[in-house]
């Protein structure tokens, strides 16, 4: 027999260790899709909650360049809101999670929470303040524990105005030999003593964290290798597009310049050179549309008019003259998850693809229909020339294309769309058999009525 | 008179180039893909092929690939938007690489060194 367990638990035995406490509570934060700032929060909800390290607030320091800025300040404001808060959590049944959605409010409220007081707050890490704590523990890449700093003369009097407590903890978030941080710990309500335990089990945490900070910055820089390599391709192919018409444009332009140019050669050259100058317009178009930098939010709207109104667009009515155009919409349509306009693109890419893939004559089968009472399909399908298996992994790919004068643009922009809603793409094709692509959305309403 | 074939996936540029080596005294064929130049290739003795690179279907360096296994004889001239393909060792097979450009002198004066008017 073979046992098997969850990676998440909710429930923990009551009299579990602290330090187990918190590995799991972090841990299996780090193991969602949570953002950067959340899975911080996280961490300075560990050190401050009382089932876990129990400090009254954690501050947050993020290392930006040679300076240390403010970024989360998390806990009571004043002893009064310090009971308050601690009420509320220490009401049956709140957990972790209940725990986290009050500390992220917390922090993301736009009145003076303390958060904001050290948001602008800024302490470069030169020889000068290198010397002054809390700098100095991430200069020197140590713990540094301050039991008077009132009376400390290497405590930098801003931070002191700031903090306004005598004894504070500073943990440098160091992962691989590199400061990432720092982060700040005090007991200004209860003024309990800060234990070598404390200290342990906090610069635990701080490894934590920096473990993640480094893994963060390690996964952003991969982005930015891989946007870098695809802007170098973008614009290796944007030549190329670029480059074709425009040799046509000057050949065709030389020759009408030339003497004796028969009145028949003159217009053949000049509607030549207006269509190619059209091709640079949807080039230019097109790289427009695809580098937009964000999508829209999706959000659930009524889809059947969006389909109708694609289906009814001029460019589609006349492109479909040449096939049989087989349309089956359900009636009672679900609300689709996605951006109006960026569904309806979507849809005009799909045709657009079908009607470049199969040869005049051919079929071109739209459905829209309700999957489930959570989802919504629309598949596209085509009796063309279907795609070869070299090119199959390939089709999302930016720049990939197999038509004479496409941008490659289409499915990658069909795919971010899908990504943003959460949506999934299901390709079925054969060389020579055509191709169905299926898309299936979120939805939500739009049951059957018996 | 002097054969060139031309393989070319942009029909437009077919066309001009067509007509301009054609009234410079050449006769010309054109191929819109690899497969129809190897066609051309076993069917007509040529003194000259332009190709571009990028194409559908076989691209330009495996056509010059290919040809180089069928005849070794007739001069190659690339013809491509992009100028890196030259960092491709199998370009250097070629006898000259031209980028295309809005003006066909360069590639006119490339043909003429190569076999001549």
């Amino acid at each position: 027999m073979i046992e098997k367990f969850s990676f998440l638990t909710s429930d923990f035995e009551k009299d579990a260790p602290k330090e187990m406490m918190l590995l799991s509570i972090i841990s299996q934060s780090f193991f969602q899709p949570f953002s950067l700032e959340d899975n911080l929060l996280v961490i300075l909800t560990a050190l401050t909650s009382g089932s876990g390290v129990g400090f009254n607030r954690a501050m947050l320091f993020l290392r930006e360049g040679e300076r240390l800025r403010g970024e989360i300040w998390l806990g009571p404001r004043t002893p009064e809101e310090a009971g308050y808060i601690w009420d509320v959590l220490a009401t049956p049944g709140i957990g972790y999670v209940e725990i986290i959605e009050h500390n992220r409010a917390l922090v993301s409220k736009n009145e003076d929470t303390l958060s904001r007081r050290i948001k602008n707050v800024v302490f470069t890490m030169d020889e000068a303040t290198c010397a002054q704590v809390p700098v100095q523990a991430a200069c020197l890449k140590e713990i540094c524990l301050v039991r008077d700093a009132a009376n400390e003369p290497l405590v930098d009097r801003r931070f002191f105005e700031l903090i306004q407590v005598d004894e504070f903890l500073c943990i440098p978030l160091i992962a691989r030999d590199e400061v990432f941080g720092e982060i700040i710990l005090d007991n200004a309500f209860t003024r309990v003593h800060i234990s070598p335990g404390d200290v342990k089990l906090a610069s635990l945490c701080g490894l934590i964290a920096s473990n993640y900070l480094y893994s963060a910055t390690l996964h952003r820089r991969l982005l930015d290798v891989e946007k870098m390599a695809a802007m170098g391709e973008m614009a290796m192919f944007v030549t190329h597009q670029l480059r074709n018409p425009l040799v046509t444009i000057g050949g065709f332009t030389d020759q009408l310049l030339q003497p004796g140019v028969t009145e028949e050669k003159r217009e053949r050259n000049l509607r030549i050179i207006r269509d190619e100058i059209q091709r640079l317009e949807s080039i230019v178009y097109q790289m427009g549309h695809f580098l937009k930098v964000s999508l829209k939010d999706p959000v659930y709207f009524e889809v059947g008019p969006v389909i109708e109104s694609v289906l009814r667009s001029p460019e589609i009515q006349a492109k479909g003259r040449a096939y049989t155009l087989n349309v089956k919409v359900e009636d009672c349509l679900p609300q689709v998850l996605c951006d109006p306009t960026s569904f309806g693109e979507i849809l005009r890419n799909l045709l657009d693809n079908a009607f470049d893939a199969t040869p005049p004559g051919g079929t071109i089968s739209v459905r829209a229909y309700r999957k489930n009472s959570a989802s919504f399909v629309l598949s596209v399908r085509d009796t063309g020339r279907g795609i070869s298996n070299p090119d199959r992994g390939r089709f999302f790919q930016p720049f990939f294309t197999t038509k004479e004068k496409g941008m490659g643009l289409g499915l990658p922009f069909i795919k971010r769309v899908m990504d943003t809603c959460g949506g999934q793409i299901e390709v079925q094709s054969r060389p020579g058999r055509g191709a169905r692509f299926r898309l299936v959305f979120r939805s939500q309403g739009g049951e059957k009525t018996p | 008179m002097k054969r060139i074939l031309i393989v070319e996936d942009e029909k437009a540029l077919c066309l001009l180039y067509g007509e301009e080596f054609g009234r410079a005294g050449y006769d010309v064929t054109t191929a819109y893909d690899a497969d129809a130049a190897l066609q051309e290739l076993k069917a007509k003795d040529f003194d000259l092929i332009i190709t571009d690179i990028r194409m559908p279907g076989k691209n330009g360096i495996e056509l010059i690939t290919q040809i180089m296994g069928l005849r070794k004889d007739i001069p190659i001239i690339i013809n491509s938007a992009y100028q890196s393909h030259k960092e491709d060792f199998m370009t250097w097979a070629a006898d000259a690489y031209v980028v295309k450009s809005s003006s066909l002198d360069e590639l006119k004066q490339k043909i003429r060194e190569l076999i001549g008017a």
